[in-house]
Order: C-alpha cells, then structure tokens, then sequence
C-alpha cells in the first residue's frame, strides 16, 4: 500500500478534473486522501450552494421580473427618435403683442415722456436748492458770530472755506516772504 | 458535479448550438430584416432564458444588488443593440459572458472612483448578513450556523482576488466549462485553470483552514500547461 499521501495541490488538482475517486488508485486505497478529497468536494458543494442561494435571496422572482420589465421597456425605445418636448409650454400661447404691436410703442413713448418730466423737475429742483444754499450759510455765519462761531460756520462751509477761516483764525499766513503774494492772491470763497 | 462542469470540453464550434444561440440568430435575422417588433418578441425570451445566470454573475463578481441589477440591464441592452455583430458560430453565452464581464469591470472602477470621494458605506459583513438564506423552518440553531457559515463563505469568497473570483463565478455559479471561460474572458484556457485551482486552493484555505502549508504556486502540471499556451 502507497503510504504517501496526495499532496494538497495534488488533491485540488484531481478534484477540479472531476476524476472518479474509484479510478484513481491511490484514492481507491487511502482512506485518509479518500476523506480529504470529499471533504474538498463538500466544501465546494457548499460555496456553489450558499452563493446561489445569496443571488437568489437578493434577486426574488419579483425583482427579476421587474428587471426583465424595464430591460424590454429599454429596447423598446431603443431606436426610437426622441420625443421632443416644448419648453416652455407657455410660448405656445398666442402673445398679444403680435395681436396690437401699437400699444408697446405707445407705452414706450409714455415712458420716454415721463422720464423727460422727472428730469426737468429733478434739474428744476436742484438748481433751486443750490441757489438757497448761500443764504443759509449767511445766517448760519450771522448767528455764528453771535454764539458759537466755529462749530455753526463749519456745519455748513465746503472743505476750502473751512481750511481758509482756521488758517485765518489761527493767524498764520505763511513765511514773511509769501504773505504780500498771499494777500494779492484772491481766494475762492471770496468770489461768490 | 462541480468539478464536472469545470472539466467539461471546450465548445467554440458547437455541432448543434444551444437554444440561445438560435434564438439570438433569429433576433439578428429580423433585426436585419428590419422587423424590429418581432426581433424585440424574440428577445424576450432571450432575457428570459439568461436573465438568472446573468443576475449570478453580476452580483457574485460586484456583490452589491443595486450595481448587478444596472450590469445585467445594460448587457441586454448592448446585446440588443449590437446584434447584428453576433457571429453565429461563437455560443451565445459566451458572447453574452463577455458583455456582461466587461460591463461589470466598468462598473467595478466606477465605484472605485466613487468610493475615493464618499464617506465610508455599512460594512459588508452586515449587508450579507440581511441577505443569508434561510431554509424552510430551520431551528434558531440550525439557522444561526446556516448563517455563520453563509457569512464564512461570502467573505471568503469576497477575498478572492478580482480575476479567481470571476473565474470561480462563472465555472462554478454560471457552469461554464474552462474552455468558455476563456474565450469570455480573452484568457487562455490554461491561465483560467490556474486561477480556478488558486481560487480553490484559498477557498480551502479560508474555509477549512486546510492547505496553509501548501507552496504558493500551482501544480507543476498546471503551469506546464500554461506555459505551453503562452
């Protein structure tokens, strides 16, 4: 009796070559490699089984019938040119503009027109307050002097004139050099 | 009877082919005929005869439901659509196999792609745990080693690499012979073998802990007879 056993390689080998145990003579004779291809064999009865069965569960019946739906469902359209739809739908409604093209010239030309109004106006309006600006900033200076100079005429003095009454204020006119120039030298606020 | 399927012959000119061979004939005949309602009655029974195996295939090689139920869908589609390239003297399935495989590589390396963006999904182990079989009215202790062994065998067969759990997917879920596998794949039929032997080989290994001292290489027959094909 051969007492040397297959080896694993060996037993993998004869068992996916599907060779009848019987034929084989050292299986024929050794109990221990007999067993061991079974073994072999089982296990691999019971991963064909148990990952048909996981196919199964996951796949019912149902599900595939579903599948097999949609799949005919596909080909079905398959080939088929595609359906074109109107976007948006509401173009297709006849506009009233095509029906009366007079009226968006008439309401263009109101538009016009009432733009002109509002500029005269706006135009009217700030020539109007510019002209009332001086007098106010004449009493603004008169109450000034009466009460609180500097802060009344600042309220109301553009950045040079505020500059000219603090540089007039604190007395300094410039180097001795300059002020017969600067005394010659009108100044802005003075024109108005 | 598994060993059996891998080891039957190789059929690349059939003498009398299968009845999906016929019947996608027939579709591409009315397809070129123009008649594309009848190609489309036709077909049915096309899905109808692969849509199982099909559905086995997809989900043992992606293992997610949703993945394998768009793979199936658009190998159908792609069938469908290119049939009038099926060339009669191939079997169909295996044209069909090839469709499907590469349509599921495809999916493989998009969800790849999407996984490096996601956050991490529920483990697998819980999603195989939802979708054990059970058997008709098991005890709770028959039902808790059903399930403890369902789960061995899933995450065993989950740590296959890409190439021996295709292979051991279609010769032994799908019964394809080695030979169909093959011509499937674009692989020799000797490069297939050695994958199904490494396949089993780890399977073994995983399952009942038996072969950890086998040498990492297969039989010396085995690559023989790969290098003689290469």
């Amino acid at each position: 009796m051969n007492r040397t056993h297959l080896t694993d390689n060996q037993l993998i080998e004869l068992s996916l070559a599907g060779i009848d145990r019987t034929s084989e003579p050292h299986l024929a004779e050794c109990e221990h490699c007999d067993a061991r291809i079974a073994a072999l064999t089982s296990m691999l009865g019971d991963v064909d089984v148990s990952l048909t069965a996981e196919v199964d569960e996951a796949f019912p019946p149902e599900r595939l019938a579903r599948q097999q739906a949609r799949i005919l469902q596909q080909i079905e359209q398959e080939g088929r040119p595609a359906r074109v739809i109107a976007f948006p739908a509401a173009q297709s409604v006849p506009v009233r503009v095509h029906r009366r093209p007079t009226r968006r010239w008439v309401a263009a030309a109101g538009a016009i027109a009432a733009s002109f109004v509002v500029g005269i106006l706006a135009d009217h309006l700030t020539y109007e307050l510019s002209r009332s600006r001086p007098v106010a900033t004449h009493l603004a200076v008169r109450v000034g002097d009466q009460h609180a100079p500097v802060r009344t005429v600042a309220a109301s003095l553009s950045d040079d004139e505020l500059l000219g009454q603090i540089e007039a204020a604190v007395g300094s006119t410039g180097p001795a050099s300059l002020r017969a120039l600067d005394a010659m030298t009108p100044r802005a606020w003075d024109d108005r | 009877m598994v060993a059996a399927q891998a080891k039957s012959p190789a059929k690349p000119h059939q003498a009398s082919p299968s009845r999906e061979s016929e019947v996608a004939a027939s579709v591409k005949a009315l397809v070129l005929a123009g008649d594309r309602d009848a190609a489309r009655e036709r077909f049915a029974e096309l899905v109808a005869r692969q849509q199982r195996r099909a559905v086995r295939i997809a989900f043992n090689y992606l293992r997610d439901a949703h993945d394998a139920d768009e793979a199936v869908q658009d190998a159908f589609l792609k069938v469908f659509t290119h049939i009038t390239s099926y060339r009669e003297e191939f079997p169909f399935e295996v044209w069909f196999t090839r469709i499907l495989v590469n349509g599921c590589l495809d999916l493989r390396k998009a969800r790849a792609r999407r996984l490096r963006w996601a956050l991490p999904m529920p483990s697998a182990p819980d999603m195989v745990a939802q979708m054990e079989p059970v058997a008709n009215d098991p005890s709770p202790e028959q039902r808790l080693m059903s399930s403890e062994r369902a789960r061995q065998i899933a995450g065993a067969v989950e740590r296959l690499p890409d190439r021996q759990r295709l292979v051991f997917t279609l010769c032994h879920v799908a019964e394809q012979s080695t030979s169909e596998v093959s011509q499937a794949l674009g692989l020799s039929e000797a490069t297939v073998r050695v994958h199904l032997f490494r396949a089993v080989r780890k399977l073994r290994k995983l399952l009942t802990g038996e072969g950890s001292s086998a040498t990492g290489v297969a039989p010396s027959s085995l690559l023989d007879r790969e290098r003689s094909a290469v």
